[in-house]
Parts: C-alpha cells; structure tokens; sequence
C-alpha cells in the first residue's frame, strides 16, 4: 500500500525558487523566471514542441521546481532557438536564455548527448570549425563558396592550420576543455554505477 | 473634540522647552531599536525638558500624556519620534491645539519610515539615523514660531469632468443636496461607455434599460447643468474657489432650435464610420451618437461635412437650426470643488500583431462584440461575423489582451472587467444559439465581485462553455477567413489547436489617451499605469492630493460598475461635505514679505507660478496674498534683498536643522 502511495504522490518537490537550479538561475540573473505565470504562451507557439514531446514551460517549471530528472531529459535539446516564445512571454522573460542556461547546467553536471560530446571534442577542438568546410567529403561547400566568386575555402584556420593550436588554446583558456572533461568524467561515473545496479539486479 | 480652555500666550521670545515623545509603534519601531535609549539621548540634547517612550502615542492614552504635559505647563514645544507625518501629523497638532498650544509648535521626526523600516536588519544604523532625526527635529521645534491657519469660503458648486456613469451618478447625488453642478461631456451625449453595452453582469440587466432613465435624471435636475460638447480649457484658484473656463464646441446646429427631427439626416449625403459601434456600422456627418442620446439634438462633423447645404434648405430643416458658421462659445464658471470622471480608453490590440487584430475581419475586439450582441446595435441583436455576416458556429475568446502584460506597450494591471464581460458574452451568444461552440482561453479567471464566481460557474455548467486555461500564443487564418488558434492547454500540459469562425479578444481598460491634460491643467498626478492618483489608496480612495479635487470611476482605475457607481457617490460626499461646511482650513505656509527690506524689483513677481504676488505702487513692495500662496518657495530663493520669509520654513529655521545635523 505505502509503496504505491510513494509511486504515485510526488513528496516535497516543489521546492520553487529555492531548489538548487533555481539558485544557478538567479545566480545567472535570471531571477525575473520567478514571475512566470505558467501561461503556456511559450509552449503554444513552440514550432519544436509542435513536432516533439519538448514542452518549453514544462521544462522551465520542473526545472525552477528541483525536479532534477529535467537535465537528463533529451527533450531540452529539441529547443531550435527561435525565439518565438522570448519575444511573447507576458512577463517578459528571456525564455530562450533560460533554456540555453538549462542545457549549460546539464553539461556541467555531465548530462551531455555524445553526438554533441564528439561534435565539440572530436570536431570543434581537433578542426578549428564546429562545421569543417575543407576535405573531399565537403566538397559541396568549396563548390558553392566558388559559385558565388569566393575562394574555396574561408580565411580560417582552413587557410591557416597552424592557427589550430591558437584555438585550442583559447578553448583551454576559457575553461571549455575542462567543461567538456569534467562532463566526460560524470557521464562516465554514472555509466559504470548503472551498469553495477545492472548486475546485482 | 474640546476646545481649549486656556490658550497659552507664545511670542517666541521665551525659552523653548521642548518634550520628545518616542513612540514604539508596536515593534515597527520598537522591534529595531531601543527606545528607552532614544529617550535618554534626546534628554541630553539642548531646551529638551521632557523625554518620554509609549507603545501607540497615538492612541487616546498616548495622546493624553503629551496633553497633560502642556496642561501643566512643562513643555511649550513638542516633537514626537514615530511615523509619517502624513499620517499623524493632523492627529498631534490637534493634540496641542486642544491643550491651548498653538498647533504649529509641534515637529514630527520620521524614525519609522526613514530609519527602522529600510533598515530592519541593521539595528545599530537604524539607531544612528533615529537619533539624527530626533536630533534634526528638535532643532527645528527649537526655532518654532506660532501660526494662525486661514479660513476661505467654499462656493456651493462643483464642476464634474465627464458625463459617464460615475460623472452622472455625482451629479445626481450633488443636484439632490442642492449644490450647482456644472457637468461637461466631451461627446455630444451623456451616458459614457456603459451606453454601448448591451447587458451588464452579473445580474444580466439590460444597460440601457437602467441607464437611460439616469441620463433623462440628469437632464431633468434643475441643479445640473450640462455642458455636452465641452471641454474645460482652465482651471485657476484654489479649493473652495476655482475659476473655470469651458469651451462649448461649435455644433453648427442650433441647439435650441433643433427639434431632433432627423429630417436632416436622410438628405446628407456623406456616410462614415460610427464611433458608438466602432466602425462596424455607418453614421452620416449630421448625426446623434444614438437614439437615445441626451441631449437628442443634431451635431455636424466638420471633419467630414462637405457644406454641400442641403441639411440647411429650409424644406429640410424647418426651424433653420443649421449654421456653418458656428464658433465655440467660452464659459465661466466658479466652483467649490471638482470631480474628475473622464473614463477609459479601450487598449488598442493592433499592437499585439500574433493576434491579427485589424488585419482578419473576424478578429474584433470586446466592445465590438459588445455592439454585435446589443440589441440597439448595427445587427439588431443578430450576432454575425464580420467576413460574411454569418452566425458563426465556433468563438473563441482571449483574456488579458493588453493587460497583465509586462512587455513594452503593455499594460500591467488586470483591467478588471474582461473575466466577467467575456463570460458575459458568451452566455449571451449560447443563448442566441446554443449550438454553438464557446472557448474562453484564460491564464487565471478573476470573478472577485458580488455573484461573479457564481455567474462564471453557471457558464460552464448551464451554458457548456470551454474554459482553456492557455494563453493563446498566435493566430492564423485561413482560406474562408476561419481563424486557426495556437496555445498550450497547459493543464493537459499539451500543445492544442482549435479552429474558430470568430474570434474575440478581451482587451482591456486604460487611461485616456489626453490624461495629462487634465492632470496639468487641474494639476493632480497620476499614477505610474496613468490612471489618476488618489490621496490615499485605503483611507483616501476619492481624493487627490490636490485639496478640493476628487476622483471617481475608471479615471482613478479599472473598475466595473458597481465599483464605479460606490465610487461616485463617495466622491459626491467628499466634496459635499467641503461645501456643506461652507469653509475650509489652509496651511499658514504662504511666504512673507518684510516691508522695510524689499527693494521693489519685482523680480518675484514673474516667478510664482500660482500668481500669487502683487504690487503696492504706493508702498513700492511685493504683497503675497496668502490664500493663491502654495509655499512652493520659489521667490523666497530668488529675491535679491532676503526680503521674503516662507513661513514654518524660514532660513532660520532651515539652518539651525542644518547645523545640527552635521554636529557630530
Ligand atoms: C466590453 C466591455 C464590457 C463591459 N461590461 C460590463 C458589465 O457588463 N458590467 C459592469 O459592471 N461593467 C462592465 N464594463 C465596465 C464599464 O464599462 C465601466 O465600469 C464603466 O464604463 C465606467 O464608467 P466611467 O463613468 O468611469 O467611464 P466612461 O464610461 O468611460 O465615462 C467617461 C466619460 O467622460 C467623458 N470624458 C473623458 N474625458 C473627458 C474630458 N477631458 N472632458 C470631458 N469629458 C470627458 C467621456 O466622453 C465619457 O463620456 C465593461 C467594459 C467593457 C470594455
Ligand atoms: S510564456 Fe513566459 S510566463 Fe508564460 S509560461 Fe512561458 S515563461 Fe512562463
Ligand atoms: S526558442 Fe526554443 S523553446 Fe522557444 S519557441 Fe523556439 S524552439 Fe520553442
């Protein structure tokens, strides 16, 4: 009996702006998400959440409500930032902010997609470009920069290689390096304790 | 309230003896800082004779104690350490006026509000700046100086700006008692919005129906004077008496001539769109607004009138009522007080571009659908839309367009009215066809009034209307101009679309548009939404802060009409009883001139903004005639020779506070 009671009656979870979330938002400036209305404004003209399970103001208020399930929800990742719902909140909150703010307090808390893991340790750091326009399998791009009288390839570290160690350094210097070991580490911690509750079970 | 016995003779000469009273307030002061500490310190400081600490001192017993001390003679000044002297300050001047002290010997020092309010946490800066208050007070009660208050006379009249149903119920009020009402309406009817709406919640009377009788009241009250097609263009004086100018616009139609035949009107030969239905119905340049208006008589609009001349034949219009030539007539009137009634505008949603308000016919907004469902409307009661004048099967209404809106060119506040006129609405158009399908899509529902929550209930019960609660967030429209609605139902936590043949949007109330206007040329303020400011939000809800104006209806705030009407009345007894006392008190805070030290220059003179100076020719000096006098202190500042004093806030006085308060 008491089991199906805790299955189905959520206790002490809202605990509203002063979950810990919450607080990385505030501590962000974001405090004004504290006069959300839970309209639906966002979630009604979502151009995403019209094609997936994204709810906008769902995500915010689970997240603003300590429900901490919320970062490891891909559904956050579904947001194209449009900023439809930014520009209409009634209480003028910066909505897409808030929603890129959710997915940088995933990351640093290790809930990071591994598409987006490589894209920005495989691709990002080892190229210089989040989008890498050289090599045969671009061709596509060279075609069409020259199509339009532009030299094949831009005046990036594409035309200058020896400036990818520059980047990297940047990148190391603005703590995105230890972001993304960090996130690798957690993700890799969580892993191996799912895979232990696996085996005793 | 006894009057003093024995009045006690102050010159100023004598030695000040002043008693600090500090007051706990409860724990507003108390609960800060230590106030048996506050009163050993103001013993220590020069001329204080009495220093003495209570819980309330401005309850009877508080009150008695300071009394006693001046009855027995110890104390011939006091300064008492609590609030606002907006809020007690009348209360403990009365204090030494009915124990014989002139009541002017008294200074109040704010420690709650500038000490132990804004600094709760803080409890030892909160006493530093207490003991920097009371010690700034003393030195200004120490400089005192004895006043004597001035009496004016209050003329038994009053002007009411705006002939709505809060203007009219004042003036009803007002005529009945037997004071002369000068009543102006800026259109050429009486009546207001509330002459647009078809019926009224909750009870569902039929507005005109308790309306008209009103108007027809207020034409019939030998008291009431209406001034229709007028604007009041100035306001000098003060209260008890105000000069005002009022401009009657030119008709160009005989307004005693006219006989209201409407011969005129089928020859015109112009047609535009009417006002009173918004543009969904036409009037020609000679018109009423509606049938029923009050006064009935013609109005040509000049904006639109091509002097064509054919209203003017004499086969037409028989009494010859009709003259292009028209001016606006000036009027003078004197009155003892004013009561701004001017109403709202209704929230332009065109603004709100996700909604296509003014770009898809079948998108109107409230006071249209109000004029579509009004049995005195362009439809005669036979709701349509717009697109093909067509019942439609499916409404969806919006709430809060316009209000409760915290972007740029929103407004703020609830409007207080759309919950209820939307769901007003709705009942109204199931009635006509209970087919239909209603959603009403809505981020809370107010229903706060007398019978309000149980109308709301009914209209779901009875009537199977839809209640979403989702803030729409876009519209489109389609191929038959069927509106496509986007939003969250945000208790299925799911994204919805819902199609509709018409959609409404409950727009809200604002201040009008000219507000600041009125609010110069009366020189009252307003708040920050733009309605107009009363006194006091709990105790002083129909009065300005300029002494002898009040304020009733939407002027002051969205309302309904209940509210408005309560309202109305209340300002009608505001400014009755002004007039029923006949006189009224004014601070002695006008500045003085010392004769032998004014040079003539006059340079005063341009500067006081209330003309309040003249000049003796044969004395060669600036006389200030008390009663203009606001002790704003503008001349003081620029006379050349220090020949002006300002009393209760001379230099002297000014300066000793000075001194003290950089004395460490
Ligand atoms: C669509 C809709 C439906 C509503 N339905 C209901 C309902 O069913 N029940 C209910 O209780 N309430 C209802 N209300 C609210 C109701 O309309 C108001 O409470 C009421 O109109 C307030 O009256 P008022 O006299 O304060 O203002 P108004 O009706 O606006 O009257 C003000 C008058 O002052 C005049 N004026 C303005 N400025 C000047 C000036 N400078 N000089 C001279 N004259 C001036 C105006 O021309 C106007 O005649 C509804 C409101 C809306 C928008
Ligand atoms: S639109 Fe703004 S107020 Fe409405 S639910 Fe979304 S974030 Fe909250
Ligand atoms: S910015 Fe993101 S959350 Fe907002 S409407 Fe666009 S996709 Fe949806």
């Amino acid at each position: 009996m008491s089991d199906n009671v805790e299955k189905y009656i959520k206790r002490n979870v809202n605990k509203g702006i002063n979950s810990r979330i919450a607080q990385k938002f505030v501590d962000a400036g974001l405090e004004v998400m504290r006069s959300c209305i839970n309209c639906g404004t966002c979630t009604g003209g979502c151009p995403s959440g019209r094609r997936t399970a994204y709810r906008t103001r769902s995500a915010i208020r689970r997240a603003l409500t300590g429900d901490e399930s919320v970062l490891s929800d891909i559904d956050i990742w579904l947001c194209s930032t449009c900023y439809y719902c930014y520009e209409r909140c009634p209480r003028n909150i910066p909505v897409t902010d808030m929603i890129i703010k959710l997915r940088n307090i995933a990351v640093e808390e290790g809930y990071i997609l591994d598409p987006h893991f490589s894209l920005a340790n495989d691709i990002f750091y080892v190229t210089g470009h989040g989008v890498p326009a050289n090599g045969e399998a671009n061709k596509k791009w060279q075609d069409l920069r020259e199509s339009y009288g532009l030299p094949p390839l831009p005046p990036t570290v594409h035309t200058h290689p020896e400036a990818v160690k520059e980047v990297q350094e940047l990148l190391k210097s603005v703590g995105f390096t230890e972001l993304m070991e960090n996130a690798a580490k957690l993700k890799g911690e969580r892993a191996k304790k799912e895979e232990k509750k696996e085996e005793v079970k | 309230m006894t009057e003093a016995k024995n009045e006690i003779k102050i010159t100023g000469r004598e030695v000040p003896r002043i008693g600090v009273y500090v007051c706990h307030c409860g724990i507003n002061i108390g609960g800060v800082v230590s106030v048996p500490d506050l009163v050993e310190y103001a013993k220590t400081l020069p001329n204080v004779v009495v220093g003495r600490e209570y819980k309330f001192f401005c309850s009877d017993n508080g009150q008695e104690i300071i009394k006693k001390d001046i009855e027995d003679g110890l104390i011939n000044r006091v300064v008492v350490a609590a609030c606002s002297p907006r809020m007690h300050e009348p209360t403990f001047r009365l204090v030494c006026k009915e124990a014989g002290l002139n009541q002017f010997l008294f200074e109040q020092a704010n420690i709650r509000e500038h000490a132990t309010w804004v600094n709760m946490r803080d409890h030892e800066g909160a006493y530093e700046i207490a003991k920097d208050h009371i010690k700034m007070a003393v030195a200004k009660a120490r400089k005192l100086l004895p006043l004597e208050v001035q009496k004016v006379n209050v003329e038994p009249s009053c002007l009411i700006i705006g002939a709505g149903i809060a203007g009219m119920n004042a003036a009803l009020d007002l005529g009945a008692e037997g004071y002369q009402v000068h009543l102006v309406e800026r259109t050429p009817t009486i009546g207001g919005h509330m002459a647009q709406l078809d019926k009224t919640f909750p009870t569902m009377d039929c507005s005109a129906c308790i309306l008209t009788p009103r108007m027809v009241d207020v034409a019939r009250e030998k008291n009431i004077e209406i001034h229709s097609y007028s604007e009041v263009v100035d306001v000098s004086g003060y209260v008890g008496n105000f000069n005002v100018t009022i401009m009657h616009k030119p008709h160009y139609v005989n307004q005693e001539t006219c006989t209201g035949c409407g011969a005129c009107v089928d020859i015109c030969p112009v047609t535009c769109g009417n006002e009173f239905d918004l543009g969904l119905a036409t009037r020609k340049a000679i018109y009423i607004p509606f049938p029923q208006a009050v006064p009935g008589k013609y109005t040509i609009d000049m904006n639109k009138c091509i002097q064509c001349g054919l209203c003017a034949r004499t086969d037409i219009c028989e009494p010859g009522a009709i003259n292009y030539d028209d001016k606006p007539e000036y009027v003078k009137v004197k009155v003892g007080t004013i009561i701004i009634a001017t109403g709202w505008d209704l929230y332009d949603a065109t603004e709100l571009k996700q909604y296509g308000f003014g770009r898809y016919p079948n998108v109107i907004n409230g006071l249209q659908m109000e004029r579509l469902l009004s049995s005195t409307g362009p439809l005669e009661g036979k709701p349509a839309r717009p697109s093909d004048l067509k019942a439609p099967h499916s409404i969806a209404f919006l709430q809060c367009v316009g209000s409760r809106n915290f972007r740029d060119g929103g407004n703020q506040y609830c409007s207080r009215v759309c919950c209820m006129y939307a769901t007003k609405q709705a009942r109204q158009y199931k009635e006509k066809h209970p087919e239909a399908e209603i959603y009403i899509f809505y981020m809370d529902i107010r229903a706060f009034g007398k019978g309000y929550e149980e109308f709301y209930e009914s209209a779901a019960r009875e009537y199977g209307i839809t209640y979403v609660r989702g803030r729409i967030a876009e519209i489109t429209e389609d191929e038959n101009h069927d509106i496509i609605i986007r939003a969250e139902d945000t208790l299925l936590q799911t994204p919805i679309e819902v199609k509709v043949e018409m959609f409404v949007l409950s727009t809200g109330l604002e201040a009008k548009e000219d507000a600041d206007k009125i609010s110069s040329l009366l020189s009252v303020q307003r708040s920050s939404d733009g309605f107009f400011m009363e006194a006091h939000p709990k105790l002083k809800p129909v009065d300005t802060l300029t002494n002898g104006i009040f304020v009733a209806g939407v002027a002051q705030g969205p309302k309904d009409i209940p509210d408005t009407v309560s309202q109305a009345k209340g300002a009608a007894s505001s400014a009755a009883t002004l007039m029923a006392k006949g006189e009224v008190e004014i601070e002695p805070y006008y500045s003085v001139v010392i004769e032998h030290q004014c040079s003539g220059c006059r340079s005063c003179q341009s500067l006081c903004p209330f003309g309040a100076i003249d000049f003796d020719e044969f004395k060669n000096i600036a006389v200030v005639n008390p009663v203009l006098c606001k002790g704003c202190g503008t001349c003081v500042s620029a006379c050349p020779s220090q020949a002006l004093v300002q009393n209760h806030f001379a230099n002297f006085q000014l300066n000793e506070i000075i001194n003290w308060a950089l004395k460490q």
